[in-house]
């Protein structure tokens, strides 16, 4: 394959059909979000796994506050030496990212100089740091959650909306200015682990076994599970689906205490979504499918999930994996690798990774949605979430300029066709666009997408024949079995026992999938995502960012998959 | 000083307490240096070195010295692989076909018939190994390159080994490096060492540092059953183990499925390669006790010669705990010592090398 895919069949100045924005949109960003330019092909631009469905014109606010803006100030502020950043380009709904250079030689230099300064101060107090910012967070949360829209005007509505979006932006500056440096020091470690000759399958068990509020919110659903099987409900929810749950146990006379202590969960653990930052979603609290679908597959396995005895089991392997890695080290070779443990469990990047979403990634959205559903029954809207395929400026002109919202119906229809139809063009987006280089300096890049060298390669080698894919070993043992190739969670359903899990990537709603496969395989993705996690979680073999297996693996076909070296073998289907 | 300090140039024959590296123009690296060693308070096995001056005589007063000078000069250059195959074919065949003169068989007899009588043994079984000169020097290029012969008995095969040894030097390999090199032969004499066969529980080789990273923080053990033919000729896959230099500690040790074994063929009277029996090929060769037994003698090996030094070692059956492991022979390493700093942990700097720099993690 060329290194240059071509970027004009996405190139357009019409974000959605009816949207361009105006000159100088997001003027505070070191490079604003856009669709693509012919220009654009110079540089390398990937499929972000974390949209599957593409976003809607309000969930694009996400890419120009958060994703654009919040990696771009703290890559300034830390600051990161080579990189600015990532930006993103819109192709059609889809969002494709790329880093955003620092391009003098000087400035570099000068940034290495700053960050020379800063991260060590960072790392020290990383503590006070983040319980700073959960403070912030929490003092956010708890107004924008509280706040009870009965009796409000439209212009309150309007304020509530602003201000929701002000708290999002400000969300996603923490996010990054604190995944940024421990990411940096988290990736060290492992170049330090790597240089000792540490196993790499076995680098992410030295910081596992801390709780998080993640695991908390498991835990209450667990808890949920014991008492809806206590309270004799265990046979409506083995015979009702998801989607009818929640009516069936209104109905039902016994599940009315169940019920209520349901309620009082969803208060406190139902401000979640279960993608990242993706206005449409509906969180727990909005939508109960979710959870309620949760409880049904955790009703239907035997026994408990006894959290102490898992946890134990953790913090043991964990302690068992430093004690085996230290003792093939030399006393000499001990002293690094116990300063840089150190440093990492201090500030624990897989700790974080995982307690942040509680906070941030499933949560920060949640208020502007609120406000926009709010808005739309205020506006009379036919769909109880048209607002959200109207644009910022859009809204703005409805709620201060005068414009009424009946004259954005038919656009608000052509969106809504627009998102559909390119939501089934996920399969066949392209991976990559523009210019494929040999590597990349953002860690972002590095660790949450996986992209090392097995990346590129595999990228490189696309129309070969390739039966032997590399990637990042998440997850050690070996698997084998015929692959599933998924573009979405609401495919899961189709995928048999034993079978491999082929995907872009996973989130917290594919987690039932992971009992009945066999192992799995990522596009994209590190050690500490999703699939990873869950993957060590249930003893299943995974390798990640192996780039293309959703295009190389068809479904039906053999696979090996070697999580202790991060290898899939691939044999043809039909073939001897 | 006593008659026997220096080896007596008549006899040709050189005891090993006599020897040391003051010896090694006329001992052979590989005698000279255990003798050095048995004089630092190494265990080392007795025995003798045939020396150099006999080697240069048997080359002088026979017409096998002719014969070889004629071989070689039908090579017309070091590129011309197939002259140099059939000239060292020739070559060590006029050697191993001349018989040895009488004066120096008698005196090697005298020799091997003096080593049985002191170990009070009829036709004591010995090691008959190559010690050239320039062999396992420091370059050690020609090193493994001469051949060794295990558990020869009685004197008339003692003779037909020492022979062999001699014949060693024409080796193709030998005979092509030395035409790359410039280097002549005669400034290379072959000594031989005939010394005691230990009786070999297990044996290998080990090296002072890392012979592969050259991390001077490790050293490296490798071993098989019985004798350590089948490891040094590559035969059989041998265990490894890495010790720590500086606390001693045992950071690693690979059993390997060890299939064959150089053992004693005592109807034959030789050391001899045979199948490994099942029970034994995947069992550890080397218990903590005897593996620091190893590490102290290289490391009194490598003080003794203040330079990263590889051994071959010999367990040998009757050795109890706390006794010293037999030494049987000791050269510089050829790997260079890493010049690796140490890793420090900065975050820093580990950020801008694997966050920062593109390369990210392999």
């Amino acid at each position: 394959m060329a290194n240059v895919v071509s970027v004009d069949e996405f190139v357009t100045k019409e974000w959605y059909p009816g949207f361009t924005p105006a000159y100088g949109q997001a003027p505070w960003c070191t490079e604003p979000i856009d669709t693509f330019r012919k220009e654009d092909e110079k540089r390398f631009w990937f499929l972000d796994f974390h949209w599957p469905r593409g976003l809607s014109p309000m969930g694009i606010i996400f890419l120009e506050d958060g994703y654009a803006w919040g990696t771009q100030c703290s890559a300034q502020s830390l600051p990161l030496p080579p990189g600015k950043g990532i930006v993103q380009r819109l192709g059609g709904t889809h969002v494709y990212a790329s880093e955003v250079p620092t391009a003098s030689e000087w400035e570099i230099g000068f940034r290495a100089g700053r960050i020379g300064k800063n991260l060590p101060a960072f790392l020290q107090n990383f503590d006070q740091i983040w319980a700073n910012r959960v403070w912030e967070l929490e003092m956010g949360l708890k107004y924008f959650e509280s706040y009870d829209f009965a009796g409000k005007s439209v212009a309150q509505l309007a304020q509530y909306l602003v201000d929701a979006r002000e708290f999002h932006k400000r969300a996603w500056e923490i996010h990054f200015e604190i995944m940024y440096p421990l990411l940096a020091n988290y990736l060290g470690f492992y170049g330090v682990c790597g240089e000792l000759k540490i196993d790499p399958g076995e680098i992410s068990k030295f910081l596992q076994g801390y709780d998080t509020k993640i695991l908390a919110s498991d835990r209450e659903l667990w808890r949920m599970t014991r008492e809806a099987r206590s309270a004799g409900l265990k046979d409506l929810f083995a015979r009702t689906e998801p989607e009818n749950l929640h009516a069936a146990l209104k109905a039902e006379s016994r599940a009315a205490g169940w019920l209520k202590t349901f309620d009082e969960f969803l208060q406190i653990y139902g401000w979640r979504t279960e993608g990242i930052s993706d206005i449409n979603l509906a969180p727990w609290i909005e939508d109960t499918v979710s959870p309620l679908g949760t409880i049904k597959t955790f009703l239907q396995k035997s026994g408990d999930h006894d959290f102490d005895a898992a946890r134990k089991a953790a913090v043991a392997e964990r302690e068992a994996a430093i004690d085996k890695a230290r003792s093939k080290l030399t006393k000499e070779e001990q002293s690094p690798f116990d300063a840089a443990l150190a440093s990492c469990q201090k500030a624990n990047f897989a700790w974080w990774n995982d307690e942040h979403n509680f906070y941030i990634d499933l949560r920060a959205t949640i208020p502007m949605r609120r406000a926009c559903l709010a808005l739309a029954a205020a506006f009379g809207a036919g769909e109880k979430d048209d607002t959200l395929y109207l644009f910022w400026p859009e809204i703005m002109s409805i709620l201060h300029d005068g414009k009424r919202f009946a004259d954005f119906k038919g656009i608000i229809r052509d969106r809504r066709q627009y998102y559909t139809h390119w939501g089934d063009r996920r399969p066949q987006m392209p991976k990559v666009l523009g210019t494929i280089p040999d590597a990349v300096t953002d860690p972002i890049l590095i660790e949450i997408f996986g992209m090392h060298h097995h990346f590129f390669d595999a990228i490189k080698a696309k129309g070969k024949d390739v039966t032997t894919l590399s990637g990042v070993a998440a997850s050690s043992g070996k698997g084998r079995g015929k692959a599933r190739v998924l573009h979405g969670a609401s495919e899961l359903h189709r995928i048999l026992p034993g079978e491999i899990l082929v995907c872009e990537a996973t989130s917290p709603n594919w987690t039932p999938a992971f009992a009945k496969i066999a192992a799995c395989v990522c596009d994209g993705g590190g050690t500490l995502t999703h699939a990873a996690i869950i993957s060590r979680e249930y003893r299943i073999p995974c390798v990640v960012g192996v780039g293309l297996a959703t295009q190389v693996i068809r479904s039906g076909d053999e696979v090996e998959v070697d999580g202790t070296n991060g290898k899939v073998v691939v044999f043809r289907a039909g073939r001897a | 000083m006593t008659a026997g300090a220096h080896p007596a140039a008549s006899s040709g024959i050189a005891w090993i307490d006599d020897l040391s590296d003051a010896t090694l123009a006329r001992a052979g690296s590989k005698m000279a240096r255990l003798g050095t060693l048995r004089r630092h308070g190494l265990k080392v096995p007795d025995g003798f070195a045939v020396t150099t001056d006999v080697f240069v005589r048997f080359l002088e007063e026979t017409p096998a010295g002719r014969n070889v000078e004629a071989c070689l000069a039908r090579i017309r250059g070091p590129g011309d692989a197939e002259a140099i195959a059939v000239a060292s074919a020739a070559a060590r065949a006029a050697i191993e076909a001349q018989p040895i003169a009488a004066p120096i068989a008698q005196a090697i007899g005298d020799a091997y018939e003096e080593f049985c009588y002191r170990r009070r043994e009829l036709n004591s079984p010995v090691a008959i190994r190559s010690s050239a000169t320039g062999e396992d020097a420091a370059d050690a290029s020609f090193a493994g390159l001469f051949d060794t012969y295990l558990g020869v008995t009685g004197t008339e095969r003692v003779l037909e080994a020492v022979r062999r040894c001699w014949s060693s030097l024409f080796t193709e390999r030998a005979v092509g490096y030395r035409l790359r090199s410039g280097l002549d032969y005669k400034r290379s004499p072959m000594a031989v060492g005939v010394i005691a066969l230990v009786d070999a529980l297990a044996s290998g080789v080990a090296f002072s540092i890392h012979p592969v990273s050259g991390s001077t923080q490790r050293m490296v053990i490798e071993g098989s059953w019985g004798w350590g033919e089948a490891v040094v000729q590559g035969l059989v896959t041998p265990d490894h183990v890495e010790v720590g230099k500086s606390d001693r500690r045992i950071l690693d040790y690979q059993v390997a499925d060890k299939r064959v074994v150089s053992c004693f063929d005592y109807a034959r009277g030789l050391v001899v390669e045979h199948d490994m029996p099942k029970r034994l090929r995947n069992e550890r060769i080397l218990d903590g006790e005897q593996i620091a037994a190893v590490v102290d003698a290289v490391l009194a090996i490598e003080t003794c010669y203040g330079y990263p030094v590889d051994v071959e070692w010999v367990l040998d059956r009757h050795r109890r705990a706390g006794e010293q492991i037999t030494i049987v022979q000791a050269r510089p390493v050829t790997v260079k010592p890493a010049g690796d700093p140490l890793p420090q942990w900065n975050p820093v700097a580990y950020a801008a090398r694997y966050a920062f720099s593109g390369k990210g993690r392999s």
